[in-house]
């Protein structure tokens, strides 16, 4: 009969012919490999503008990819990084999240060619105030794109819009607050280039270090959250996907999921 | 017939005509009143008969001499047959294959009319012909078959689009194809997968379940060209279907795949059927990340070979467009390839990953039977727009690449190495022609030696002609005078000898020509004499001598007007005379 030493040993050599065993497998079996690089996930990129100013909740770009990554098939990067308009690395993501709270100066001649050439170029920005009650970051806002973009001028995007319908079905947006019952958009040939929202998408999604909400929605609570987060994610479907929902073989799908049709 | 007298009246004094014919007759412009007013008398002598005559003909085929991809052209035939009541059978056909076939009801006259339709599947040049079987005692057979030419165009390319996740490099080719008005587009994009938290009920989300069957089963042949771009076959059961896309491809259709972590050994393409049209060969789909993918940032190189392929040419110098390419962003990542197919062209690079060969495939092209595949193995081409324009200024070269990939799919004839033109579609029996044409090899390097060339009949393959032309230094253009000859068929003109690099087709037969109608029109013969005051005389042994026939008319031809008083000299002769009758009154004292 075997010591109670001699039979720990023989245990413990048996776990580690199992452990070795499961090491083996799983070196054989592939790894998930979710993108080819960095550099080819969505990135919810943040503007800096005026004096350094980044977005007015620093983890609402990280919780906005998250939400994408987590709801939908896109591969989103998980940290933002922030770039000026005049910086060529802002033409590395062609997702951009400008928001603020206060207003600012008049950009510089390098950032306004560099927010033209970005939206000529393709790329897509969503403007979030972060302050709608005041309004002066939107304004601060309309003011630069009415220089970059003086022949595309805001307009009320239409309850039909694709954004509406681009992954989730929405009536109308919302955000930390509830806010006007439309989004404003700039056109670039067809496609919708620029979102404006003052409903402070943000502050809705935005999470502190430990988890928790870092504002509270209003008037609608937690069913408002979930709906300015479905927003973001329609956001980010709609700049990858532009008009697809448009597509005619979605729409008697669409059109009976929204009761119009039998 | 009837246009020769009428162009034998222009500018000349003619006063009569002895006209000597069966009688038949493809005039255009010229009419009975027409002759009539030419003052001219036309007599006419009719020879041959028809007793005992039989002949079925293709009197004229009318079919619109442009056609388009999928889309059916038309073609009506004039039919005539010396036995009235009976049914002739048209049959269509191209290349010895037989499209159609119609059984035509003759009318009373031995007339009918005979509908027939055809689809062309591919651009270009096409020859076809219709024809009547002959029954044996026919007395003209040569009139059973007429040929015509279609150029066949594409009006609009049908595009499918499936991608395995919203991306980029997916934002920015659908951006590109929807620009297109020459695209006809059908997307289809996975928005979520099984393991994917939508957090609503279906009813609350704009998805919808994806077509396979329909698409692939239904509706593949509509589509010229099926693009996957970074999709994975297999959580959407759609193994069955890629033995017909496979075979889909070998029938004329294009398919490009573009990379990503789904795409190639990543989305289990490697043991499949469509493994045999890919132009790579890929690793394993068992393989470990390391050997499938890269994940380095890199500027694609061309490959030396096939610098001057249309399909990566960005500037049309070969210094110019090496800069160009050196100019782009660099891409991120890219599938592994172990290695190309024969048929496989490799156009661009990685600069520095070694695989057996060379460095690793980016863009590989093939010809696969009577299609074309595409391979494009990284997910990032979209940084030669957007990210390339925010650095030097230009966005261009992402659609120029894809514009060049879609043309060289969809088999643009502006995109090959070689091709002909001749400068007529139809000739005449005997009329000259003249032949241009581009010379490259299947590298695109211009063909500067000594080219053979060769004109054939499509029928027989016989050689009608033959000689040498030498291009110049870009393999460009280069006109050549053929010397003319008689067949009366579609013809081809090959390119080097050997191996034959490109044909053009023409057809060889006169629009209007009489063996479409060679029936003797007697009562067309008389209607000209008697409109024109002439006499019509049944055969040659009827005619009298010229003597009696030949008449004088009277013609004004015009009208002059004179005033004498109005010269110098019968204005002196007035002065003269005033002046002797002053100077005789004043001698004589009268007043």
């Amino acid at each position: 009969m075997q010591s109670p030493s001699t039979q720990k040993r023989a245990f413990v050599g048996q776990l580690a012919a199992v452990g070795a065993a499961v090491l083996g497998v799983l070196a054989i079996l592939p790894s998930t490999v979710r993108s080819l690089g960095p550099g080819t996930d969505v990135e919810v990129r943040v503007v800096r503008y005026a004096d350094g100013r980044g977005a007015a909740y620093e983890s609402a770009p990280k919780r906005m990819a998250w939400e994408v990554r987590k709801r939908t098939s896109v591969e989103t990067k998980l940290t933002a990084d922030q770039s000026r308009f005049d910086d060529p690395r802002i033409f590395e993501s062609p997702f951009l999240y400008w928001s603020g709270r206060e207003g600012f100066p008049a950009m510089s001649e390098a950032e306004t060619v560099g927010l033209r050439r970005f939206v000529e170029f393709g790329g897509f920005v969503l403007v979030d105030d972060a302050r709608p009650e005041k309004g002066e970051f939107l304004a601060s806002v309309r003011r630069e794109l009415a220089r970059a973009l003086p022949e595309s001028p805001l307009h009320v995007l239409p309850p039909s819009h694709t954004v509406y319908r681009s992954f989730y079905l929405i009536d109308r947006p919302v955000g930390r607050v509830e806010g006007p019952a439309e989004l404003l958009g700039l056109e670039a040939g067809e496609r919708t280039a620029v979102v404006v929202s003052a409903h402070d998408i943000g502050g809705a999604v935005a999470r502190d270090n430990l988890g928790a909400w870092e504002a509270e929605v209003s008037p609608g609570g937690s069913e408002q959250r979930e709906r300015a987060e479905r927003l973001v994610v329609n956001l980010v479907m709609y700049a990858l996907c532009l008009d697809y929902k448009d597509d005619q073989v979605h729409a008697p799908f669409i059109m009976r999921r929204r009761g119009r049709l039998p | 017939m009837l246009d020769s007298i009428v162009t034998a009246a222009e500018g000349a004094e003619v006063g009569a005509v002895l006209l000597v014919s069966d009688g038949a007759d493809r005039s255009k412009d010229a009419t009975l009143e027409r002759i009539a007013a030419t003052g001219m008398r036309v007599h006419t002598v009719g020879v041959g008969t028809d007793d005992g005559f039989s002949d079925d003909a293709i009197v004229d085929v009318r079919a619109d001499a442009t056609g388009f991809v999928h889309q059916e052209t038309r073609v009506r035939v004039e039919l005539r047959s010396s036995k009235p009541r009976t049914t002739l059978t048209v049959f269509l056909r191209r290349d010895g294959e037989i499209l159609e076939q119609v059984s035509v009801a003759l009318d009373d006259t031995g007339k009918g009319y005979a509908e027939l339709s055809f689809t062309p599947n591919r651009p270009g040049r096409a020859a076809y012909e219709v024809y009547l079987p002959s029954r044996g005692d026919d007395d003209v057979p040569e009139n059973n078959v007429a040929a015509f030419l279609v150029n066949v165009r594409r009006d609009k390319l049908r595009v499918l689009h499936v991608a395995g996740r919203p991306s980029w490099d997916e934002r920015f080719l659908r951006a590109f194809l929807k620009k297109d008005p020459s695209i006809d587009l059908v997307s289809f994009f996975i928005l979520r997968t099984s393991t994917d938290l939508t957090m609503a009920a279906p009813g609350e989300m704009a998805l919808i379940p994806f077509p396979t069957d329909e698409l692939f089963s239904e509706h593949l042949e509509s589509f010229d060209l099926v693009i996957f771009q970074n999709f994975n076959f297999g959580p959407y059961d759609m193994a069955p279907y890629l033995p017909r896309i496979r075979d889909y491809v070998r029938r004329g259709g294009a398919f490009a795949m573009v990379g990503g972590e789904l795409s190639f050994a990543g989305g289990g393409y490697a043991e499949t059927p469509l493994a045999e049209v890919l132009p790579v060969v890929m690793p394993p789909s068992s393989s470990s990340p390391a050997r499938q993918f890269v994940f380095d940032r890199f500027r694609p190189v061309l490959d030396a070979a096939f610098a001057r392929h249309p399909l990566v040419e960005l500037r049309p110098d070969a210094l110019g467009n090496q800069q160009a390419w050196a100019r782009l962003s660099p891409v991120e990542g890219a599938n592994v390839v172990d290695g190309v197919r024969p048929t496989g062209d490799v156009l661009l690079r990685h600069p520095t990953y070694p695989v057996a060969g060379g460095t690793l495939p980016l863009l590989v092209v093939a010809q696969v039977d009577r299609g074309r595949v595409l391979a494009l193995t990284t997910d990032s081409s979209w940084r030669w727009g957007l990210t390339t324009g925010g650095a030097t200024g230009d966005a261009s070269a992402y659609g120029t690449f894809w514009d060049h990939a879609l043309r060289w799919l969809a088999m643009d004839p502006l995109l090959d190495p070689t091709r002909l033109r001749v400068d007529a579609e139809r000739l005449a029996p005997g009329e000259s022609f003249d032949v241009q044409g581009v010379a490259r090899d299947r590298h695109y390097i211009p063909l500067t030696e000594a080219l053979a060339w060769t004109v054939e009949r499509a029928d027989t393959h016989a050689a009608v002609s033959a000689g040498t032309v030498r291009a110049d230094a870009r393999g460009g253009s280069r006109g050549v005078r053929r010397r003319p000859w008689r067949r009366g068929v579609p013809h081809h003109a090959q390119g080097p000898g050997g191996i034959a690099l490109t044909e053009e087709l023409f057809v060889v037969g006169a629009g209007a020509s009489e063996l479409a109608n060679p029936w003797p029109n007697a009562a067309l013969l008389r209607a000209v004499a008697e409109r024109t005051g002439g006499k019509h005389f049944a055969s040659l042994g009827d005619v009298p001598r010229l003597t009696d026939i030949d008449a004088t008319r009277e013609r004004v031809v015009g009208r002059k007007t004179m005033a004498p008083l109005a010269t110098p000299w019968a204005f002196a002769i007035l002065v003269a005379l005033l002046a002797a009758d002053w100077a005789l009154r004043r001698r004589w004292g009268l007043r």
